[in-house]
C-alpha cells in the first residue's frame, strides 16, 4: 500500500514536471523570431510524382513546433508561403533599417542575442515577422496557392449598389485565423512573453488596418457605372514603413506591483513622472491597449562591435544624410568609382525601351573605424 | 652651469657610494634636462590667445623685451614678432577666434576642444597626431588669416592696406570693383610665414615620427588657410538712385568664420589617414580611398580614447559633461557617457522673457527662472 502511494506520488510529480517543461516563448515563434539559422532555403525542383509529399520535406526543414508542423503538413501551400513570408520580412527589415546604425543583420549569433533581450529592435522583429506571415498567407489564398482557402468572401451585402463586390480579394480573415493558431496564444505572467505577444498582435493589426478597396470600372466604354471592387492589402513596403514609424515611437514599459491588489501589472514609463493613470477595473493584468510597439529595455548604441551587432565600421553611408549618425563620430572614408548606368532612355514603337550607357564617377562613403 | 650641477650631484650621488663618478652624474643630469626640454616643448603660439596682449601702443616703447617675454613662440616666430610688433595682437585674436570656433564645432562631442592651461593650451592631446589635432591646427591658421586680413582692411596695420585683388572675371560688366576688401592675400602670406615658422626651422631625420608630424602640421595649416581663401566671396552694395541697384560697388569679403568652421568640420569628418613611405613622404594608409587634396585634413595616428581621463594622452574624460537625453548622436547620453550612465539634476536657469520694445528705442525684458532637467555623465 505504501508503494502504491509512492507510485502515485511519483506519477503526479512526473506529470507536473512534464507540464512545466512545456517549451518557452522562443519555440512557438517563427521566421525572423524563430530559432533556426536564417538561410533562405533554395527550393530544388522536384519531380511530378513527389509533389504530393514534397511539402513535408520543406516543413521538416523549417524548425517548427509540433502543432506548427501539423498545420504546415495539412496544406501543401503553407510551406511555400512560410518561406516567402520569411524572405519578405527579412528584406523589408533590411530595407527599412538601411540608414540606421542597426541595419537588421540577421546572420550569426547577433539575431539570437537581440531576441534574448527586450529592445525596440526585438519588438520590430516580432511585428514584422507576424505582419509578413499574415500578408503572405492572405496573398497566397487569393492567388490560389492554398487548398484550404480561396478568395475573400463578399462582405457587407447592404452596400450593393451599381457596383458590387467581386474580383478576388486577399483573404485576410483566414490569414488572421491561421497566424493566431500558428503563433499560439501564450498567457504567461512573464512580462517579456506578454510584450512579445503584444508586438506580434500589433503587426497583425497594422495589416488589418491597411486594407483598401480597389475597384475596376467596366461599364459602357470603360466608364464607372459598373464597377467591381475587392479588398486588397497594402503593399508590404507600406506596412514596413508604418511599422518603422511605430518602432521610432515605441513605448517603454516596466513591470510594477499594484500596491492595492499585490499583483504585477504593466505600467508605461509615463507613469513614473506623473501620477499613474487609474487602472481599468478588472484589467489589472493586461498590457495597455495601444497600437504602439512596446519594449522593456533601452537599446545599446550599435556603434562598436558587440554581441548584438558587428558595429558600424565600413558601413556605407550617404554624406548629406546620415554619415554623422551612422559613423558615430568616427568620420568616413571617400572612395571614387565609375558607375555605368542606363541613361537617355527612349521608347521605341513597339514596345521596347532603348537606353544608352553613361558612365559617371560617383563617390562612395564608408565609415571609418 | 656645470659647476652648479656638480654641486647638486654630490649630495645626490652620495647614497650610491663611490661607484658613480661625479662626471657620469653630471652627464646624466644634463641629459635629463635636455629630455625635459623636448617634452616641455609642447608650448605653442596658441598661448597668444590665452594671455591677454597689451594694446599696440605699448609695443612702441621698449618693443624687444616684450617679444621675448611671450611664451610659446619659436625662434623664427620671435624674430617675426620683433619685425611686426603690431601684428601680434591680431595673431592673438585670430588664435582666440580659432579656439572659440573649435569649441563651438566640437561642443557635442567627447573631446570638446577644451583648453587646459595657458602655455600648452590644449595639453598633451596635441602631441598625438590625430584628427582633432589636424582640425585644431587648421582652424587656428584660418583664424590668423581672418584676423590679419580684417585688420589690414581696418587700417590697423602699417604694412598693409585694402585688398588690391584683381577684379574677378565673372563679375558683370557694369558693376564697379573697388571698395575696401579684406586683404586676403596679405593675411594668407603672413599666416603662412608666422604659423609655419616653427615647423620650418626644424628638421628631423627622414622616417621618424617627428618628421611625419611636421609634414602633417604643414599640410593642415595649409588646408585651413585655403579654406578661408575659398570661402571668400564677392560682396556688393547698391548705391544707385535712391538706393537702387543701378550702381553697385563690389569687393572681396571674407566669409563669416562660422562657415569656415563648418567647412573644416566636414573636412575633419573625411580626413585621410596617412603614413610615411620609405622616401620620407606622407602617403595614404589605404590606397583605395581618394587621395587627400591640399584642402583636406590629414592625420597619422588614430584618436585616443576620450572617454576616460588619461594623463599620458591628455584626455580629460567625459565625467561631468552635460548630455542630451533625447539625442541619438554623439551628444546623446548613451554615447557621451560611454555607457557609464548619467545622473539627473534639476537646475535653475535664469533667462530673459516677456521682452517689450519701448519707444524709443530700447528693449526691456523681465527675468524668468525656470527649472530644467539636466543630465550629467557619471
Amino acid at each position: 500500500m505504501l508503494d502504491g502511494h509512492l507510485l502515485l506520488g511519483w506519477l503526479s510529480i512526473t506529470l507536473i514536471v512534464y507540464l512545466l517543461s512545456l517549451p518557452g516563448p522562443s519555440a512557438a515563434y517563427f521566421g525572423l523570431t524563430g530559432n533556426e539559422p536564417l538561410s533562405i532555403l533554395p527550393l530544388n525542383s522536384l519531380p511530378e510524382e513527389n509533389v504530393g509529399r514534397a511539402h513535408y520535406k520543406l516543413c521538416d526543414r523549417l524548425k517548427l513546433e509540433k502543432k506548427q508542423r501539423r498545420m504546415c503538413r495539412r496544406d501543401p501551400g503553407v510551406a511555400e508561403t512560410l518561406r516567402e513570408a520569411i524572405t519578405m520580412s527579412a528584406l523589408e527589415c533590411q530595407y527599412q533599417f538601411r540608414f540606421e546604425r542597426w541595419n537588421c543583420t540577421l546572420e550569426g549569433r547577433h539575431r539570437a542575442n537581440i531576441l534574448k533581450r527586450g529592445f525596440k529592435e526585438t519588438a520590430f522583429l516580432y511585428a514584422v515577422s507576424s505582419a509578413g506571415l499574415t500578408h503572405a498567407m492572405a496573398k497566397a489564398c487569393s492567388a490560389g496557392r492554398m487548398e484550404r482557402c480561396t478568395c475573400d468572401e463578399a462582405p457587407d451585402l447592404e452596400n450593393r449598389k451599381a457596383w458590387q463586390w467581386g474580383g478576388c480579394g486577399d483573404n485576410l480573415k483566414y490569414a488572421n485565423k491561421f497566424v493566431k493558431d500558428f503563433l499560439g496564444k501564450r498567457s504567461n505572467k512573464d512580462l517579456r512573453a506578454r510584450v512579445d505577444m503584444h508586438n506580434t498582435n500589433v503587426g497583425m493589426k497594422v495589416i488589418k488596418a491597411g486594407v483598401e478597396t480597389t475597384c475596376k470600372c467596366h461599364g459602357v466604354s470603360g466608364s464607372c457605372t459598373v464597377q467591381t471592387c475587392w479588398r486588397q492589402l497594402l503593399p508590404f513596403h507600406e506596412i514596413g514603413k508604418q511599422l518603422k514609424s511605430r518602432y521610432e515611437a515605441s513605448v517603454k514599459v516596466g513591470s510594477s506591483t499594484n500596491e492595492a491588489t499585490g499583483e504585477g501589472e504593466i505600467s508605461t514609463g509615463r507613469g513614473l513622472q506623473e501620477p499613474p493613470p487609474q487602472p481599468l477595473p478588472g484589467l489589472n493584468d493586461q498590457i495597455p491597449r495601444t497600437m504602439d510597439l512596446l519594449h522593456i529595455e533601452d537599446s545599446p548604441s550599435f556603434c562598436r562591435p558587440s554581441k548584438y551587432s558587428s558595429g558600424t565600421a565600413a558601413r556605407k553611408c550617404y554624406k548629406d544624410k546620415n554619415c554623422d549618425a551612422i559613423c558615430c563620430g568616427r568620420g568616413h572614408n571617400t572612395q571614387s568609382r565609375e558607375v555605368t548606368r542606363p541613361c537617355q532612355c527612349q521608347v521605341r514603337w513597339c514596345c521596347y525601351v532603348e537606353c544608352k550607357q553613361c558612365t559617371q564617377r560617383e563617390e562612395v562613403y564608408t565609415c571609418k573605424g | 652651469m656645470n659647476l652648479g650641477l656638480s654641486c647638486v650631484c654630490r649630495p645626490v650621488c652620495w647614497p650610491f657610494g663611490s661607484l658613480l663618478d661625479s662626471r657620469h652624474c653630471v652627464f646624466a643630469l644634463t641629459l635629463l634636462t635636455l629630455l625635459m626640454q623636448v617634452v616641455v616643448e609642447a608650448n605653442s603660439w596658441w598661448s597668444l590667445a590665452m594671455n591677454p596682449l597689451l594694446i599696440p601702443e605699448a609695443y612702441i616703447i621698449g618693443a624687444q623685451p616684450l617679444c621675448s617675454q611671450l611664451v610659446g613662440l619659436s625662434q623664427g616666430q620671435k624674430k617675426l614678432c620683433q619685425l611686426y610688433q603690431d601684428h601680434m595682437q591680431y595673431i592673438g585674436e585670430g588664435a582666440k577666434t580659432g579656439i572659440r570656433e573649435c569649441q563651438y564645432q566640437f561642443r557635442h562631442r567627447r573631446w570638446n576642444c577644451s583648453t587646459v592651461d595657458n602655455s600648452s593650451v590644449f595639453g598633451r592631446v596635441m602631441q598625438i597626431g590625430s584628427r582633432e589635432t589636424a582640425f585644431t591646427y587648421a582652424i587656428s591658421a584660418a583664424g590668423v588669416v581672418n584676423a590679419v586680413s580684417r585688420a589690414c582692411r581696418e587700417g590697423e596695420l602699417s604694412s598693409c592696406g585694402c585688398s588690391r585683388a584683381a577684379r574677378p572675371k565673372d563679375l558683370p560688366r557694369d558693376w564697379l570693383w573697388g571698395g575696401c576688401g579684406d586683404n586676403l592675400n596679405y593675411g594668407y602670406r603672413f599666416s603662412k610665414e608666422f604659423v609655419d615658422a616653427r615647423e620650418r626651422e626644424k628638421s628631423y631625420p627622414k622616417g621618424t615620427y617627428e618628421s611625419a608630424r611636421l609634414l602633417m602640421n604643414l599640410h593642415n595649416n595649409e588646408a585651413g588657410r585655403r579654406t578661408v581663401s575659398d570661402l571668400a566671396h564677392v560682396s556688393c552694395k547698391c548705391h544707385g538712385v535712391s538706393g537702387s541697384c543701378s550702381l553697385k560697388t563690389c569687393w572681396l569679403q571674407l566669409a563669416d568664420f562660422r562657415k569656415v568652421g563648418d567647412a573644416l568640420k566636414e573636412k575633419y569628418d573625411s580626413a585621410a589617414a596617412m603614413k610615411l613611405n620609405s622616401r620620407g613622404k606622407l602617403v595614404q594608409m589605404h590606397s583605395k580611398f581618394n587621395a587627400p587634396t591640399s584642402h583636406d585634413l590629414v592625420y597619422i595616428e588614430s584618436s585616443p580614447d576620450y572617454c576616460l581621463k588619461n594623463q599620458s594622452t591628455g584626455s580629460l574624460g567625459t565625467v561631468g559633461r552635460l548630455c542630451n537625453k533625447t539625442s541619438e548622436g554623439m551628444d546623446g547620453c548613451e554615447l557621451m557617457c560611454c555607457g557609464r550612465g548619467y545622473d539627473q539634476y534639476k537646475a535653475q536657469i535664469v533667462e530673459r522673457c516677456h521682452c517689450k520694445f519701448h519707444w524709443c528705442c530700447y528693449v526691456k525684458c523681465k527675468r524668468c527662472t525656470k527649472i530644467v532637467d539636466q543630465f550629467v555623465c557619471k
